[in-house]
């Protein structure tokens, strides 16, 4: 995988930047408006979700993380979610996250794209609004369906505090 | 090897800043530490170091004093 | 309110079966909590295993209290309050580090990691030296630990911490005794996972054996998980009342009736060799028996709960703010353990979790109905008329009985009364 340069006048190519906000923007509305099986036919087989916690940089098998689901948990959250029972989410949150400062980070030969992007979610619970800010690093695998996520982190910027519950999905 | 530097590292807590470097300006190797904060450098040499090694607790506590050196109460 | 008006006040508010609801909405009872319970009795801090080398330090709470854990030079441990002598600034910000001293930012006044004050900056501006011998760090007035956890007591006298214990000493031997080595390690970090409620909601729940079936029904309905019918009415599982607060839902003879080994942690022998060839090296003929028991599932009150695998610390912030700090076990020099149990608890607890998320949302909704003005009162009475007593005379019901919840608020109301 070779970066995409960051000096300035590169050239980048704007075709494969679209159709990464497009997926990007997409899995976003997913989100938002609970279209859980669709959010997860985002995913390869072999994904994995990551929410660090304490910092943006941690061993997941060695610290504790906020999520760190392999494809079988990614699973096992959505199939949660689909009970009605999963309380945290009973009634589910009112959602509207902005998306912004989407970037080709690199391209591998595989075909595989790295990205990142900034967002802010705004929350609305019985407990009241909750906004969630951070920053999601993909890498996208080109399929016959079209992109497909293989990895997403998210960088949350206050993952070093106590938060409060976090059952949607960010 | 006089004149020869080996760079050690940074060491760094929420309480000061120092890097560490083996110096070889002398006839003997010599400890540099360099306060990072200020630009301060002080040397301490093998014997020096020797006795540090052997420090009871609280040997170091006079001269943790922040009035006794840097910020002197006569100054 | 005066603090007489308030010792008059606890027949009125907490009764054998039930209790008032004002005891979670009150600000006085908060404040007086506080005072009794946070400032008095033994509370858990933190662990020795988090400041493993001499000089170590990491921030910790006692409550809202903001708390220096250290060690020194001679590896004895000191809790401090992170609070400088001179005009109270934070004096370590930094959540851990190694030190001997502590230097403020505010003007410099350096301390010792035992409290000392060593001295300040420009010492003529001071007239003599007495001050320096006044003037050092707060402390925690008694810390002791048990098994490597480390508790401390702003209360110059009272019971040691092995009578404060009593019969819950046994729940940490049980965990230790998991491990190979026989130490436990926190050493994975901690998820902070706040929620708006008073911290009894969260005391109570952690041994409540009622709730699992309806508050965790989705993930066990989609997860192959056995903890369910732990907390069924076939149950031959126990509650028990440990004596001081202290309370345990004890799933051993449900555990013994199963008869697996590693059962308790949904997994078996063969998954994890290297573990069971450590413990048996150890534990010889007895393995079998420690690995179908398990581990505890014990609250230490007011803030330490061993839940199994997990470890959380209840520190309350508000009357209607709680923060639940949890950690994973880890046994000392266990790898493949030590995964499992990492990767159990990242799926399980915390803001995101399988489980803790929907237990948040219960205290949270519980916080919220407890303001309504009738009936007033909660129910504790779930397995009043068949409570029993086991062979070491202590108050026990069924899996789904509210044992606990009535040995919580007997030693509540005995801690607030007192004088």
């Amino acid at each position: 995988m070779h970066a995409t340069s960051e000096a300035a006048g590169m050239r980048i190519d704007t075709d494969l930047l679209r159709e990464v906000e497009q997926f990007i923007f997409r899995e976003a509305r997913f989100q938002d408006e609970l279209e859980y099986d669709r959010w997860e036919a985002l995913w390869t087989d072999d994904g994995v979700y990551w929410v660090p916690a304490n910092g943006d940089d941690t061993d997941p098998t060695k610290q504790v993380s906020i999520i760190f689901d392999n494809r079988a948990r990614i699973a096992t959250r959505i199939k949660q979610l689909h009970t009605g029972k999963r309380h945290s989410q009973t009634p589910p949150s009112r959602l509207r996250r902005l998306v912004s400062n989407v970037e080709l980070l690199g391209e591998g030969d595989d075909g595989q794209v790295r990205a990142g992007a900034n967002f802010v979610v705004y929350e609305s619970r019985e407990r009241g609004v909750t906004l969630w800010a951070g920053r999601s690093e993909y890498t996208l695998c080109r399929t016959p369906d079209g992109l497909r996520m293989s990895y997403k982190k998210v960088a949350l910027v206050d993952n070093d505090r106590a938060l409060y519950t976090l059952a949607f999905l960010i | 090897m006089a004149g020869e530097r080996v760079p050690l590292g940074e060491l760094s807590s929420e309480f000061a800043s120092v890097q560490l470097t083996i110096d070889h300006d002398g006839n003997g190797p010599r400890l540099r530490i360099e306060d990072l904060r200020t630009g301060h450098v002080g040397f301490l040499d093998p014997l020096e170091l020797e006795t540090l090694a052997w420090l009871p607790e609280g040997a170091l506590h006079k001269l943790l004093d922040p009035s006794l050196l840097r910020w002197r109460g006569d100054a | 309110m005066t603090s007489a008006d308030l010792a008059n006040r606890w027949d009125s508010l907490i009764e054998p079966g039930r209790v008032h609801g004002s005891l979670y909405t009150d600000p006085d009872i908060y404040a007086a909590e506080l005072e009794r319970i946070w400032y008095r009795t033994w509370v858990y801090v933190g662990h020795v295993s988090e400041v493993p080398e001499p000089n170590d330090y990491v921030l910790k709470s006692i409550g809202p209290q903001p708390v220096i854990m250290s060690r020194d030079k001679q590896g004895q441990i000191h809790l401090l309050l992170n609070r400088c002598s001179h005009r109270a600034n934070l004096v370590c910000d930094a959540q851990k580090g190694n030190s001997s001293a502590f230097r403020c930012p505010y003007h410099g006044w350096t301390f010792s990691n035992t409290g000392k004050l060593l001295g300040y900056p420009f010492n003529s501006g001071y007239d003599g030296t007495a001050l320096k011998s006044e003037l050092g760090l707060g402390r925690v007035a008694r810390v002791a630990s048990y098994q490597g956890f480390v508790f401390g007591s702003f209360a110059q006298d009272g019971p040691t911490l092995e009578e404060h214990l009593g019969a819950a000493t046994d729940a940490f031997d049980r965990l230790v005794r998991l491990s190979p080595t026989g130490e436990v390690e926190l050493t994975a970090g901690w998820l902070k996972h706040k929620v708006k409620a008073n911290w009894k909601m969260l005391v109570e729940n952690e041994t409540d054996g009622y709730h699992p079936q309806f508050v965790h029904a989705s993930i066990f309905s989609v997860a192959d998980s056995g903890i369910g019918e732990l907390y069924g009415d076939k149950s031959v599982a126990v509650c028990r009342d440990l004596g001081n607060g202290h309370t345990e839902n004890d799933l051993r003879p449900e555990f013994r009736r199963l008869d697996q080994p590693l059962g308790w942690f949904g997994t078996d022998p063969a998954k994890v060799p290297g573990y069971v060839d450590q413990l048996t090296a150890v534990h010889g003929d007895n393995t079998r028996e420690i690995l179908i028991d398990g581990s505890p599932h014990v609250m230490v009150f007011p803030n330490l709960f061993i839940a199994e695998i997990q470890l959380f610390v209840i520190q309350p912030l508000a009357v209607d703010e709680t923060v639940q700090h949890v950690t994973a076990v880890q046994y000392k020099g266990s790898p493949d353990m030590n995964r499992r149990m990492l990767q159990q608890t990242i799926g399980s607890v915390g803001p995101a979790g399988f489980l803790l998320a929907d237990d948040s949302e219960m205290y949270e909704r519980n916080q919220r109905g407890v303001h309504a003005r009738t009936p007033e009162w909660l129910t504790i009475k779930r397995g009043l008329h068949r409570e029993r007593r086991d062979e070491n005379d202590h108050v026990i019901g069924d899996a789904t009985d509210e044992v606990p919840q009535r040995a919580i608020w007997k030693h509540y109301r005995s801690l607030m009364e007192g004088q």
